[in-house]
């Protein structure tokens, strides 16, 4: 049995560690490509939302790398990402793929079907106890990945050479692919820092205030860097300092672990945050979307970006009710949807026009300030 | 208390359930008219770019409602155990708030099955304040709305058209109940409206056949959701369009047991209610021999139709089931559908003439054409 899964940004270090720490052979499939994207679309439903076309892709190829079995996880709606395990299963059949697809959820509220799924995939060897320090480990390491990525948005704006700070980030990267011990990933990430701290000596960091912007939206794309066409860091070269909603430890430790582990960013609060504008959950993220547009606004945020795949339902009640968010608390929240015809110039227009609305905007409220002194000084 | 009910989205399924609740509450229901071409026009201006038609003609329904005390936008999240309605049913109301006119009242309550009896009759209550009811009067208003919702969905849309099944529904209850006239649900004028509109439906109307009947005609599936096929400006009359052609059939015509039975090849339980009758009753119709072809209505960017109907259009494939997919917008064109319409139906009664025997030829032309 050779596991394979779909990409997810830097999902894929965390689950390639799982399954090696239980022995289990996996497949992690070439990265999100305009290839993986091609393929994927030629199989699914025309108006499937994007994170469809490309785990179709990615099957397709790790199929070619000798992947015979799918994990993803699941859910009981209402998105549409619930139901992907069947279709994608059916899809594949139809198209002569071969694959057995395990969704990793309790069947019908079965906890004993979800263990008995768990027992398939990581076979007869590993004892449950060693089910539970893999997984264990592997949140860790989604969590020292989460820390590596927010300190790369910090640092984007701040250090000098861009492409040094993303080389930065592929190291550090690859150091937590590697890293098998618990120290190891600490040290990872105190790496990260003390890099970064060197590379600010001699600089003048106390008076550089980067644009803060606030990412929000569906998860798969803004987790995803090839499908969001790289916003994070497009905005980082841009000069501005970007947070996100959601981050893969608290996506982890919300859907896997049913809330039992926070993770980094914990979107628990949420909910509170958005019950004002939107008191019940849609499915998705969208409350999750509402909530953090809320609390970026009210932490002071210069911009909000949701990004989300055409036609994806939550989102799209959450962008109907962002204008309400954007009008109390005067701030600008600006929509991107992506699907597989998104162009990168595209997206890179409106991303600099953005920006230089921001700053105009800050300019302005700087301007206003002399000349208020000014009058005084007359009057 | 008059109180404004928009004809939109909810409107073609769970009418009855909250035509019978406020009627046993005594309070007025003011529908708002068939959809026109104001009503869209309004609708798309005031609803979210991104989201379905469906929604963008509740938004312009909305803004129809005039003279009312409320406007009830009920949130529905889920109308049977184990499933929800989609997404977007879940936002309202606050999704839709922006058509809402200025200082027009909105009422709205949760609607959850999921859990219990008990868990509904809970949230109705929130209804006692507003309304000015006491927790006993909705408790029977509740019953009524169900008994209502009952007898409409035993007539199984045998009325073939919605708002006949629903006169038809209305009118058994009046022998049932006491109240005089001037409590009717729908108001005078509206009910003239919804009259003077079937007139010419019912001029047209062939002898309705019974479901099993033999007919020389074809005998055509029409599935969707019944918030598309029923409303006619937005699918530009296609169900009378198809009805003077062929014999239709509905997903609100296939039983309850049917459509369960029909569920079997998935693995995994289909979590939106709506999809559930509509993939049940495409998989019946598609083993159906009597039916001569599929026709799936969906609109552009509906969530869960991308999903079921791929899975509906793989069974009609296996069952070598003609199948066609029309996707309506704001922006549909009759001709358009016309074309596909005559199309359609003459490849359905070609294919009836030939009993199947067609030239191999392109046969294969690419993995998915229909091979006969």
């Amino acid at each position: 049995m050779k596991v394979t899964f779909p990409h997810m940004g830097n999902a894929w270090i965390v689950i390639q560690t799982l399954f090696e720490s239980l022995n289990v052979e996996v497949v992690v499939p070439p990265f999100n490509s305009k290839r993986t994207l091609n393929l994927g679309t030629k199989l699914s439903p025309e108006s499937a939302c994007l994170p469809l076309k490309l785990n179709l892709g990615n099957y397709i190829e790790a199929a070619n790398e000798g992947a015979d079995t799918i994990v993803i996880t699941g859910g009981i709606g209402p998105c549409r990402f619930g139901y992907y395990g069947e279709v994608e299963r059916q899809i594949l059949i139809d198209s002569g793929y071969n694959y057995e697809v395990v969704t990793l959820e309790p069947p019908d509220g079965s906890l004993l079907g979800l263990a008995k799924r768990i027992r398939f995939l990581a076979g007869t060897k590993n004892s449950w106890a060693k089910i539970l320090m893999a997984m264990r480990f592997a949140y860790l390491k989604s969590v020292a990945l989460d820390r590596v990525e927010d300190l790369i948005h910090a640092a984007r704006p701040r250090l000098p050479n861009p492409a040094l700070t993303e080389k930065l980030y592929e190291k550090a990267k690859e150091q937590l692919v590697q890293a098998m011990t618990e120290k190891k990933v600490k040290d990872t990430v105190a790496w990260v820092q003390e890099s970064i701290r060197e590379r600010q000596e001699g600089l003048n960091t106390e008076s550089v205030k980067p644009l803060r912007i606030g990412i929000i939206g569906e998860i798969y794309t803004i987790l995803d860097p090839f499908s969001s066409v790289g916003i994070e860091e497009e905005l980082g070269r841009l000069g501005v300092e970007v947070d996100r909603s959601i981050y893969l430890s608290g996506w982890v430790g919300s859907h896997i672990f049913q809330g039992l582990a926070p993770g980094y960013r914990s979107i628990r609060s949420y909910s509170k945050h958005a019950k004002p504008f939107l008191p019940h959950f849609v499915g998705g993220h969208g409350i999750e979307t509402v909530g953090a547009a809320v609390k970026f606004a009210r932490e002071g945020y210069d911009g909000i970006i949701q990004v989300f795949p055409l036609s994806c339902m939550p989102e799209i009640v959450a962008a109907s009710v962002l204008p309400k968010v954007q009008d109390a608390y005067k701030i600008p929240i600006m929509t991107l949807i992506v699907d597989e015809h998104t162009g990168h110039a595209g997206i890179q227009t409106r991303l600099e026009a953005y920006v230089d609305m921001l700053e105009r905007a800050r300019l302005l409220q700087e301007s206003i300030q002399t000349r208020e002194g000014v009058l005084s000084v007359g009057g | 208390m008059r109180i404004g009910f928009p004809r939109a989205l909810y409107y073609f399924d769970y009418f009855p359930f909250w035509a019978g609740f406020f009627h046993s509450l005594d309070i007025e229901l003011v529908i708002s008219p068939p959809t026109h071409r104001k009503i869209m026009d309004q609708g798309l201006k005031k609803a979210s770019d991104e989201t379905c038609l469906p929604l963008k003609l509740l938004a312009g329904h909305i803004q129809a409602l005039e003279n009312v005390d409320y406007i009830f936008l009920p949130r529905m999240v889920s109308i049977e155990a184990d499933t929800y309605t989609c997404p977007k049913f879940l936002g309202i109301p606050e999704s839709v708030l922006p058509a809402v006119p200025e200082g027009q009242s909105v009422l709205t309550v949760t609607l959850n099955w999921r859990n219990s009896k008990r868990q509904v009759l809970k949230d109705l209550e929130v209804l006692t304040e507003q309304l000015g009811k006491s927790k006993a009067e909705i408790r029977q208003a509740f019953n009524k709305g169900m008994e209502w919702q009952k007898k409409y969905q035993n007539t199984m849309g045998a009325e073939w058209d919605f708002e006949d099944s629903l006169n038809k529904v209305e009118s058994a209850s009046w022998d049932f109940t006491e109240s005089n006239i001037s409590n009717a649900p729908l108001t005078w004028k509206e009910r003239m409206i919804s009259k003077i509109s079937l007139i010419g439906d019912k001029a047209e109307k062939q002898p309705h056949l019974a479901v099993g009947e033999k007919s020389d005609r074809l005998r055509i599936a029409l599935v969707g959701h019944s918030y598309l096929t029923h409303e006619s400006y937005a699918n530009l009359n296609l169900l009378r369009k198809l009805h003077e052609k062929v014999d239709v059939e509905l997903v609100q015509n296939v039983r309850q047991e049917d459509i369960e039975g029909h569920l079997s090849g998935l693995r995994k339980k289909i979590f939106w209610s709506h999809s559930k009758q509509i993939f049940g009753a495409g998989n019946k119709y598609a083993e159906d021999q009597r039916v001569d072809g599929i026709i799936y209505l969906t609109c552009f960017g509906c969530g869960t139709d991308s999903i079921i109907q791929e899975l509906v259009s793989r069974k009609a494939r296996e069952k070598h089931k003609p199948y066609m997919l029309i996707t309506l917008d704001e922006h549909s064109g009759e001709a358009g559908l016309v074309t596909r319409l005559e199309a359609f139906l003459d490849m359905v009664e070609r294919r009836r003439v030939h009993e199947g025997y067609v030239s191999t030829y392109g046969e294969c032309l690419d993995s998915d054409s229909n091979a006969l």
